[in-house]
């Protein structure tokens, strides 16, 4: 190579780095981090809204509700998103007034693999959900499961519980439910968005992604998913017995009907988890939104503030609905109308 | 001469060993090799195709979608990264080399040593605290300067050697042509360096390409275009990983893909670097 032809080179690929640029630097990007439950709908909704708005595009990466508000509070984003509302001690370290929007409404399914048909589904009870993840049941042929299935030739098979490895709103919640229905759980691990797992047998997974990855590829597994995982991939999902004795899957509209016994929620009271009713699936769960309420840079606050009412307006919400997650009920898009409202712009 | 014959033939049998086990073990290294690329290609030829390098991703759960975002992402960090690490490790180099003395150079060579041990990943969370959290910004130029920073210490390591295989003669030479020093070392020194210095910089390429660690927490992704290199980038390994640990079918594919993407660059970066090398013997 002559010294001209690497001069030129150079000169190109900077200038073609130059001119490159032109054209997107009319485009801002926003960018926001977290839940990995929410992802499936962000990734489709702000896909659709950049198509909408070609000016702005919202990046969205899904690194785990603690990995969202961790980010968020380091400013690095312009919005966190979490399926648990953040505590007192992360707002402290907020370091200003932060305004929480709830933005979606999911359920969460157990799923597992098992070499066996399970054809008429497989039944869990809340106790022996609990069982299973404190390690007191430990092979899929264990009494408690055989007679909950009699149908099913449950196989002499260790049982491996996945959990999620990062920081999680979608393990807050499942946590939350089994705190709710096993007073063993609740003293022994509790609620959190990660815990000490107590079972011999666990593997993590990164994401929800991850937690379907591993059950998917790993027979004799246990996991716990937000639904549009569980559908996308058609993965074998349980029957749970809810709180009044019913036997429920995880679908939009057992979702729907445990969101019904709560007329509202807030930031400080938004459990779903294990309530009364007939229809009540018992493991189920908002999605949060998190941005400043005094934010430095007016412009971008303004732009996100746009993106989340469209978030939590109809249209988004029927992309919501289209992807197994249910859309926000109308009490619950006035309170996310109220909270955008309160961001100063 | 029967206790000769019986030395002969143990040492004939211990050389023959000797060429059987290495002989295996070169060919179990190869054969390794030869299998992952082979299983690579195999996974990844199928997602190859022409909306794949020219698409962007879509979103989960719809098919199809390329990387495209991504492969621009790549070229436009790494190339930053380039630019950044090609001066510093070029001039360290040459101070080593030519003007280095004594304790300094040597300290400057341990540090550069040291530096090719840490791990990608501590690079990458070093770039998050200086250039990611006080600009409360990701950005792909915080990645570059990850990928920089990985590149120093071979870049140093091959322009130190490159400068050093260039005979003293022929700087003494320059410099009684009437050349001042620096004149020398410009224009005949680095010029004859060039190629190995050509081929440290196509490796220490290689070497990056691939990281993905350094990116979680600089580069950060996105789904869309973006070139602008103070906004977060999709780059290649970082798809590659986002897609892998997925649990959709689509996207292992893609992920496959991808990795065959990433093998051929270095493939390609590999080559040229031998013919940067060949350029060298000719001159010579």
């Amino acid at each position: 190579m002559t010294r001209r032809t690497s001069a030129a080179l150079i000169a190109g690929f900077v200038g073609s780095l130059g001119l490159a640029t032109l054209p997107v630097l009319a485009a801002t990007q926003l960018t926001g981090a977290g839940s990995t439950f929410v992802y499936p709908f962000f990734s489709k909704a702000f896909y659709t809204y950049s198509q909408q708005h070609p000016d702005i595009t919202v990046n969205y990466q899904s690194i785990g509700s603690g990995g969202g508000i961790q980010q968020f509070i380091a400013k690095t984003v312009d919005f966190g998103a979490s399926d648990v509302p953040m505590n007192d001690d992360e707002l402290k370290h907020a370091g200003g007034a932060v305004v929480q929007v709830p933005v979606a409404l999911g359920g969460e399914a157990i799923t597992y693999n098992l070499p066996v048909s399970t054809a008429g589904g497989l039944r869990l009870t809340r106790e022996t959900i609990a069982d299973i993840y404190l390690g007191k049941i430990t092979r899929w042929n264990d009494p408690a499961l055989v007679k909950l299935n009699p149908h099913v030739s449950l196989p002499d098979l260790p049982i491996v519980t996945v959990h999620r490895s990062d920081g999680s709103g979608t393990t807050y919640i499942f946590t939350d439910f089994l705190s709710s229905v096993s007073k063993e759980w609740k003293d022994k691990v509790g609620t959190g968005k990660s815990v000490q797992w107590p079972g011999a047998s666990t593997v993590g997974g990164k994401g929800n992604e991850g937690v379907a990855g591993q059950v998917r590829q790993t027979p004799g597994t246990i996991g716990y998913v937000e639904l549009a995982y569980a559908i996308e991939n058609k993965m074998s999902t349980a029957e749970v017995q809810n709180k009044a004795g019913k036997w429920l899957s995880c679908t939009e509209s057992t979702v729907r009907a445990a969101a019904a016994t709560k007329a509202n929620v807030s930031a400080t009271d938004f459990s779903i988890v294990d309530r009364p009713g007939n229809d009540a699936y018992p493991i189920a769960g908002y999605t949060w939104a998190f941005v400043y309420q005094n934010p430095s840079d007016k412009v971008r606050a303004k732009l996100v503030k746009d993106v989340l009412s469209w978030v939590t307006g109809n249209d988004a919400q029927k992309i919501a609905g289209s992807l197994n997650y249910v859309p926000l009920p109308e009490t619950v898009q006035e309170t996310a109308k109220k909270a955008i409202a309160e961001v100063k712009v | 001469m029967i206790a000769g014959d019986r030395l002969g033939s143990s040492r004939r049998v211990a050389g023959l060993a000797g060429v059987v086990l290495t002989g295996f073990c070169s060919a179990l290294a190869a054969g390794l090799l030869i299998l992952l690329l082979g299983y690579v290609v195999v996974q990844g030829w199928s997602a190859i195709n022409p909306s794949f390098i020219t698409q962007l991703p879509h979103p989960v759960g719809v098919s199809g979608g390329g990387v495209a975002n991504g492969i621009v992402g790549t070229v436009i960090v790494v190339g930053l990264a380039t630019l950044i690490s090609v001066p510093i490790g070029v001039l360290t180099g040459l101070y080593l080399a030519v003007y280095g003395r004594g304790i300094a150079a040597e300290l400057v060579r341990f540090l550069a040593e040291v530096l090719s041990g840490v791990p990608s990943i501590a690079i990458g969370l070093f770039a998050y605290t200086i250039l990611v959290k006080p600009f409360a910004h990701f950005s792909a130029l915080s990645a570059a300067f990850a990928f920089a920073v990985l590149m120093l210490p071979l870049m140093i390591r091959t322009s130190e050697e490159a400068v050093r295989g260039v005979p003293t003669s022929i700087r003494e030479g320059a410099l009684a042509l009437g050349l001042p020093d620096y004149g020398g070392v410009m224009h005949v020194v680095l010029p004859a360096a060039r190629p190995l210095i050509v081929t440290g910089l196509l490796l220490s390429i290689a070497r990056v390409t691939g990281e993905t660690a350094p990116l979680l927490f600089t580069a950060f992704g996105s789904q869309f275009w973006e070139v602008n290199p103070t906004n977060p980038m999709a780059v290649l390994a970082l798809q590659i990983f986002t897609y892998a640990i997925s649990p959709y079918d689509d996207w292992h594919r893609q992920a496959w893909g991808g990795a065959l993407l990433l093998i051929l660059a270095v493939l390609v970066l590999n080559i040229g670097a031998r013919i940067a090398l060949a350029g060298r013997t000719k001159k010579f």
